[in-house]
């Protein structure tokens, strides 16, 4: 392997838990220092619902996703390149992180083929046989520009097993070197490899241990949150961190539940992303620490709280659940507005739980943190193993 | 109460102060001023953060009726009116009858009652539920429940029924208004109906201007809508004239649905002093963004050329990889920080933030453009404006 070079991509332990493999650290990229753990919100096309500039940095958010499989289709990598990157395309100052466009392609297209040179496509638009390579996903990767790029994994389905798994596992990595390979700007982009193995143990350890070979800035656990048992879900992701090196980040790909957060960073993950919270605000749901407020229900019509009163957002300084109960289903401004209290719901909770791994105090922030969820103490099986397993017991 | 006071202006031109509104008493506002339009009580796709970043915002919100009557029961549980429920406490408050951009529907107006069309459908109000909804809402201003159900084909006997009708509504309401608590502070526009026919038009305005009101909306001409911007002054300007000359100067009249710049200059010099802007709504709606010139060349900007068009639509393909902002030196949030190219790029990928940054842009040039027509009335330069407001054609044609 190279020599480990000196890149601008550096990890800071602040603290860890003393209890559970949690840790707060500052995260260098290039257009931000961003703390974990964290959660990114999902700007898919270059946007994040409804939300300005200017709104997302009063909201602290120092970095967000892009999808490449869009991204790369609409406006396209030669207008991202001669516009100057994302970032001066969407005017976003700090870091982004974009997939490898590889997922997106295998679920939203039917006839999506994959062979050892890479993801062979239908192109939804004029149904011509297109082929996603590794080396073409960072070609419009790198001209997307993103801090943090995804390398193009073989995906398969979590629930899958056999043979197909372990072939995709290894196939995988040979994507990786080429992947690395192909990257034009490592000095202001990095990758990270993706942890596969489906829900075998074996397989997802051989994986994580050969990818940390490789000199890389970080890396993602890929292949979970598609709908496999949360109790296998959990064990994937305690083993994936077990086998990570210590010094670099991981980053959990698509989970963003507040439960699921909670657990997966005392499994030790740093970083986080997920359409739901931007998702469900377009459907009139608000995020809070009880679960959610679905704002069209009539119950709503007549209570003139803010969604949440110890929150700090604009929607909750200004309006009342009755007259966003107004507005959900009719106008365009309720999906601004709630999407500004879901994101800044999201942060904050990792807010939350970031101070407190820095007073040690984590377990203490979980405990309280299921009872306001489950008041009934009905918590669910998978999340109370999760916990025992890192000395945590739910009360 | 509210006062409206004419400054003397040396030029001729009509300008006013209007002071003392029930809610925000300290504030004034000239005229001639557009109001801030709303839907459901906001601001169209702009929440209150957002509409905040705009640095020339109108100070009277205007809230029609049509969709906020739904949820009157819901406001008087609230109790501290539309304009707080709505968060848009720092504002004033005006109730209009109709929304200027939806189309009112023909026939549904009675000696009992008019409909209005809110997003549940057809709502009837009678004086009684129509005074209820203004004692929950306290606005600062409400226009009169009137019939202005007319149009230039309106027969004679259609103009007496709606004149008759709009006086016996205004005076029920006069009734409840004036032993009402919650409206102390509130004032009334009294509704100058009654179609083309100009007896009835005179009928009108003698009987209400008899009558304890604080301004006019003149209305009747045409059925509120989207079409209503294509609506030619011209039709009705010497009933017009006849109207505004019988209306005592010293209260405010206020026209709906005068969208384009050219319209409101005209209707302006006719003598109205309020309009609305749902004007810049729709330019977005359409995915356009407005260009028209309304800064006066000095001597250094002479000879620089107009916007051939009034707007340019950013869903056509020449924007795809425009980096320029949507106007030249445009000093709103979205030009500051935005361009065509992406614009282009949200409204092809249907993404919410198009309509956000078209309606910031949309808004700012709009008020600027009533900015400059303050100034240029105060400045004795009205005739420079209308120089550059006339000569660019209104619609673009688009290439997808
Ligand atoms: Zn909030
Ligand atoms: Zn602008």
């Amino acid at each position: 392997m190279a020599a480990k070079a000196k890149h601008v991509f550096s990890l800071k332990i602040l603290a860890e838990c003393s209890t559970t493999k949690a840790r707060t650290c500052l995260f260098t990229l290039p257009h931000s220092v961003v703390e974990t753990p964290v959660f990114m919100p999902v700007g898919t096309q270059g946007t994040l619902k409804g939300l300005l500039l200017d709104q997302l940095d009063e909201l602290d958010c120092r970095i967000m996703l892009g999808n490449t499989y869009h991204l790369g289709h609409r406006p396209g990598p030669e207008l991202l390149e001669e516009a100057g990157g994302l970032h001066k395309f969407m005017g976003w100052k700090r870091s982004l992180l974009t997939d490898s466009g590889g997922f997106q392609m295998v679920s939203l297209l039917k006839l999506a083929e994959i062979t050892e040179d890479g993801v062979q496509f239908e192109s939804p638009h004029d149904g011509s046989i297109m082929m996603l390579t590794p080396e073409k996903s960072i070609e419009i990767q790198n001209a997307i520009g993103a801090d943090i790029m995804m390398q193009l994994d073989d995906v398969v389905h979590s629930t899958t097993t056999g043979p197909r798994v372990e072939e995709a596992m290894h196939r995988t990595i040979r994507w990786l070197d080429r992947c690395l390979k192909a990257n034009k700007r490592p000095k202001e982009q990095c990758i990270f490899p993706i942890v596969q193995g489906g829900l075998d143990s074996q397989l997802r350890k051989q994986c994580a241990i050969e990818l940390t070979k490789r000199d890389v800035a970080g890396f993602a656990v890929g292949g979970l949150s598609g709908g496999e048992e949360k109790s296998l879900f959990w064990k994937m992701v305690t083993l994936s961190t077990d086998h990570l090196p210590y010094e670099k980040p991981r980053y959990l790909m698509g989970v963003g539940f507040a439960v699921d957060l909670v657990v997966c960073v005392a499994l030790g993950c740093d970083m986080f992303d997920c359409v739901y919270p931007t998702r469900t605000a377009r459907f009139g749901s608000a995020l809070v620490d009880t679960g959610l407020l679905n704002l069209k229900n009539k119950n709503f019509s007549e209570d003139f709280q803010p969604i949440d009163k110890n929150c700090q957002c604009s929607t909750c300084k200004s309006y009342t659940r009755a007259y966003l109960h107004t507005m959900v289903t009719n106008e365009t401004v309720a999906c601004s507005l709630v999407t500004v209290h879901n994101v800044a719901y999201q942060l904050r909770l990792m807010k939350r739980i970031r101070e407190s791994i820095l007073e040690d105090k984590f377990p203490k922030f979980i405990q309280t943190f299921f009872t306001t969820m489950f008041p009934n103490k009905n918590y669910p099986e998978w999340a109370i193993e999760a916990l025992k397993s890192v000395n945590v017991n739910l009360r | 109460m509210m006062k409206f006071v004419l400054k003397n202006v040396k030029n001729g031109y009509r300008a006013g102060v209007i002071s003392e509104l029930g809610n925000q008493p300290d504030k004034t506002v000239d005229t001639p001023f557009c109001m801030l339009y709303t839907r459901g009580g906001s601001a169209p796709h702009l929440s209150r953060d957002v509409l905040n970043r705009l640095k020339n915002l109108p100070l009277v919100a205007h809230m029609p009726l049509n969709i906020l009557a739904d949820h009157h029961e819901a406001v008087r549980k609230f109790q501290h009116g539309i304009g707080k429920f709505a968060a848009m406490e720092d504002r004033v408050v005006y109730c209009s009858l109709h929304d200027p951009s939806t189309l009112v529907k023909s026939g549904y107006n009675d000696k009992h009652g008019v409909s209005v069309w809110g997003k549940g459908g057809k709502l009837k109000l009678d004086t009684e539920l129509f005074m209820k909804i203004q004692e929950s809402f306290q606005p600062d201003i409400y226009q009169a429940l009137s019939d202005g159900d007319t149009d230039i084909n309106s027969t004679r006997k259609r103009c007496i029924k709606v004149v008759d009708r709009t006086l016996s509504f205004l005076d029920s309401i006069l009734d409840i208004h004036n032993k009402s608590e919650r409206l102390k502070k509130t004032a009334i526009f009294g509704s100058i109906v009654g179609g083309y026919n100009e007896a009835e038009r005179v009928r009108c305005v003698k009987e209400t201007v008899s009558r304890p009101v604080q301004g006019f909306v003149i209305e009747g001409f045409f059925n509120p809508g989207p079409d209503t911007e294509h609506f030619q002054i011209n039709e009705c300007v010497n009933l017009l004239q006849k109207i505004i000359e019988i209306l005592p100067v010293d209260k405010p009249r206020l026209m709906q649905s005068i969208w384009p710049p050219d319209a409101v200059i005209q209707a302006y010099e006719l003598g109205i002093d309020i309009f609305d802007s749902s004007y810049p709504y729709v330019v977005t709606e359409r995915s356009s963004a407005l260009v028209f010139t309304y800064i006066i060349p000095t001597e250094e900007t002479e000879g620089e050329e107009l916007p051939e068009t009034y707007e340019i639509n950013l869903t056509d393909k020449k924007y795809f990889a425009d980096f320029s902002p949507l106007l030249k030196d445009c000093k709103c949030y979205t030009c500051e920080n935005y361009t065509r190219s992406y614009v282009n790029h949200l409204l092809n990928t249907k993404e919410l933030l198009a309509s956000i940054l078209l309606m910031i842009h949309n808004f700012h040039h709009y008020f600027e453009f009533f900015e400059s027509l303050r100034r240029s009335i105060s400045d004795g330069k009205l005739e420079d404006l209308k120089k550059l407001i006339n000569k660019p054609k209104k619609l673009p044609s688009v290439e997808r």
